[in-house]
């Protein structure tokens, strides 16, 4: 109960006339990068990170939220229209989205993806409501080795789940600590890792690496195939997309299972991109029109989108309670977080109560928001996909430089740009995940903290991780995470063996 | 052509060569446990270790299971059509500052598309770095490199 009046009071935060104005311009701004390609929520959160400076937090987060809204429905467009994902986490809505719009049903499947997409949000925020304030709770008793557990089991979860080849999730993650490194250590003072280049004192910047890997790796990638982009007719028939809504209750028990999986994979740093993949092929798994997969069946555009926005709107909730991002996105609005001034974490919820609850409100509003306007402005942004690519790319590497550029005035900063792009586009092309790449650099000096706070606790000894039941039951739980990529192949030899036997 | 092999060799040799540079940067600043705790070197000691160990892996991996042609000719002609001309963009920004190179830039995207007039393009160009100037430099007051040329002039 308690919950729910810290919520009607963050309700009379949000909806002054000043925050619904940011939630209409941010959702539409993320509808714009959502369906740009090479520009998607990380980077164009990232973007919009330097203007918010000025702000105060509680309109910041709201506006930077709901681009990342507006990027989650932007990018499910692109995908149904034109079968090309404006988004990674949208790429699984193609495969029956674009079959159901290409044989003249686009109205019904933007309808269907928007539904379920609203559901799946709504999942994440309510689960958010529900249990954050208990979440950090509980996390207000960590010490540091709790706290290293916990960045050790979500680390674990990447590698264990993320979807990508394990070793490789393995290479970027570690890749990302040591870019956190570089610079001034925080407990001795002493200057790391900076290879002679005086300028990396001051560190390796999250926004310069997600520039690059993001944004000039993106374009790399889409650049490679050439755009047929044949036009689905994107006029909606809101006639049709009130039936649509209509029917998805009939989808209720598939809607349930896809938010559960979304939520899961948001809190549990898995992701948005993972998780609407893992929801897709569980359905396909599961349902009886296992056969219509791939050639326009509702159920195959509700599990990912329904996951896709659970596991976005969830990943909010590590980040809130715990200050662990659960998705690139959230790791770039909690270095936000950091900029602004504030520490998340539980201290969050005692100390900044309008901040969280604010932010919590708008969730459930700007989700509202972003639906009715994607709906209103499929047509235009739809007409923004016929731009030829060749203009689209110079200005997206126009405004990456001037990004990157901006965060310290540094021509290191562009330089390392360009080398994060052609890192992000091998990356890319050879299946390696970047969101751990990104999310370690934004927290890879608070794991390395809680580790050294640790050591110092129990005199350089291992064990304080096996002291208490808590501590252990997160680090065994984590490294059985990172054992599951060797478990699961173990079994898939052992199976075709004892089937092969008469 | 470009091959998943040579491609996958490649990138596992990149990041194999940062976890080695990582790890003996990493020994400059002690490794292991002092008086004042875990050493500053420590952590990423172990992490270059993990970055080193996981690119041999992914090396042998690549070598083995990569897929025999990862990027066709024509892929790989869009894909410099829009990796040089950006590298030179990024290039000259020291020499002669953000606006001159976005004009050079957007113009020389445009003509080399043979998309409209020569004339368009130059006015696309000019359009550009006006934008950029007028959304950072005025509105929101972020200076912008100016390069040597612009500093030549006194800007």
């Amino acid at each position: 109960m308690e919950n729910l009046e810290a919520l009607m009071h963050g309700f009379d935060i949000a909806l002054s006339g000043n925050h619904i104005f940011l939630m209409l311009i941010g959702v539409l701004l993320g509808i714009l990068v959502g369906v740009l390609p090479g520009l998607g929520a990380p980077n164009g959160v990232s973007l919009l990170l330097p203007l918010t400076f000025g702000m105060q937090p509680v309109s910041a987060i709201i506006l930077l939220s709901s681009m990342y809204w507006g990027a989650l429905f932007g990018g499910s467009v692109t995908s149904i229209l034109f079968n090309i994902p404006g988004e990674p986490s949208s790429v699984a809505t193609t495969f029956d989205g674009y079959p159901m719009a290409r044989d003249g049903r686009p109205t019904t499947a933007l309808a269907t993806a928007f539904g379920s997409a609203a559901f799946g949000a709504l999942a994440g925020v309510v689960l958010i409501t529900l249990s954050a304030s208990w979440v950090a709770q509980v996390a207000l008793a960590f010490g540091p080795p709790e706290y290293f557990a916990v960045y050790f089991l979500a680390f674990a979860s990447f590698v264990g789940m993320g979807g990508s080849p394990p070793i490789k999730t393995l290479v970027s993650l570690a890749i990302g600590f040591a870019l956190a490194a570089v610079g001034i250590d925080t407990v001795s003072g002493s200057v790391r890792l900076t290879m002679g280049i005086d300028e990396l004192v001051k560190g390796v910047n999250f926004v310069v690496a997600v520039m690059g890997l993001f944004g000039i790796g993106e374009l790399l990638i889409a650049v490679e195939d050439e755009f047929h982009v044949k036009a689905i007719s994107s006029k909606v028939e809101w006639r049709e997309v009130f039936r649509t809504l209509a029917g998805l209750p009939r989808y209720s028990w598939a809607l349930l299972r896809s938010a559960a999986i979304g939520c899961w994979m948001g809190i549990t740093p898995g992701g948005p991109t993972a998780a609407s993949f893992m929801s897709y092929g569980i359905a396909k798994r599961l349902s009886p029109r296992r056969a219509n997969f791939g050639k326009g069946e509702p159920e195959g555009i509700i599990a990912p989108e329904t996951a896709d926005h659970a596991a976005g709107t969830s990943a909010l909730l590590p980040m809130l309670a715990l200050g662990i991002p659960g998705s690139a996105t959230a790791a770039v609005m909690m270095g936000g977080l950091m900029i602004w001034g504030l520490n998340p974490g539980p201290m969050l919820f005692i100390e900044q109560k309008d901040f969280v609850w604010g932010l919590i409100a708008s969730m459930y509003l700007g989700n509202v928001v972003a639906v009715v306007l994607v709906l209103l402005t499929v047509p235009i942004f739809a007409a923004l996909m016929r731009v030829p690519f060749f203009i689209i790319a110079p200005v997206i590497v126009i405004i990456c430089t001037v990004g990157a550029y901006s965060v310290s005035n540094s021509y290191l900063d562009v330089m390392m740009m360009m080398g994060f792009g052609i890192l992000g586009y091998l990356f890319k092309k050879l299946h390696y995940p970047l969101a751990p790449l990104v999310l370690a650099i934004v927290i890879g000096d608070k794991a390395e903290d809680a580790f050294r706070q640790s050591m110092l606790m129990s005199r350089g000894s291992l064990g304080i991780f096996f002291a208490k039941p808590l501590v252990t039951t997160l680090i065994l739980l984590g490294a059985a995470l990172l054992l599951m990529p060797v478990i699961w192949r173990t079994i898939g030899r052992m199976m075709p063996r004892t089937q092969a036997r008469p | 052509m470009v091959s998943g092999r040579s491609l996958e060799s490649a990138t596992a040799l990149i990041t194999g060569a940062f976890g080695a540079a990582v790890v003996v940067s990493s020994l400059d600043n002690g490794i292991g446990w002092s008086s004042a705790g875990v050493d500053s070197g420590t952590f990423p000691f172990v992490v270059g270790l993990t970055i080193l160990a996981g690119s041999v892996f992914n090396l042998v991996q690549g070598w083995l299971h990569a897929r025999p042609v990862i990027l066709r000719p024509s892929e790989l002609r869009r894909l410099s059509i829009l990796f040089f001309p950006t590298a030179v963009f990024v290039g000259v920004i020291p020499l002669i500052g953000i606006y001159p190179a976005s004009a050079f830039y957007v113009f020389g995207a445009l003509a080399w598309h043979k998309r409209g007039s020569l004339l368009d393009a130059a006015l696309a160009a000019i359009g550009a770095a006006l934008a950029l100037y007028l959304i950072f430099e005025l509105t929101f007051q972020i200076s912008l490199p100016r390069g040597m040329l612009g500093t030549a002039f006194g800007f």
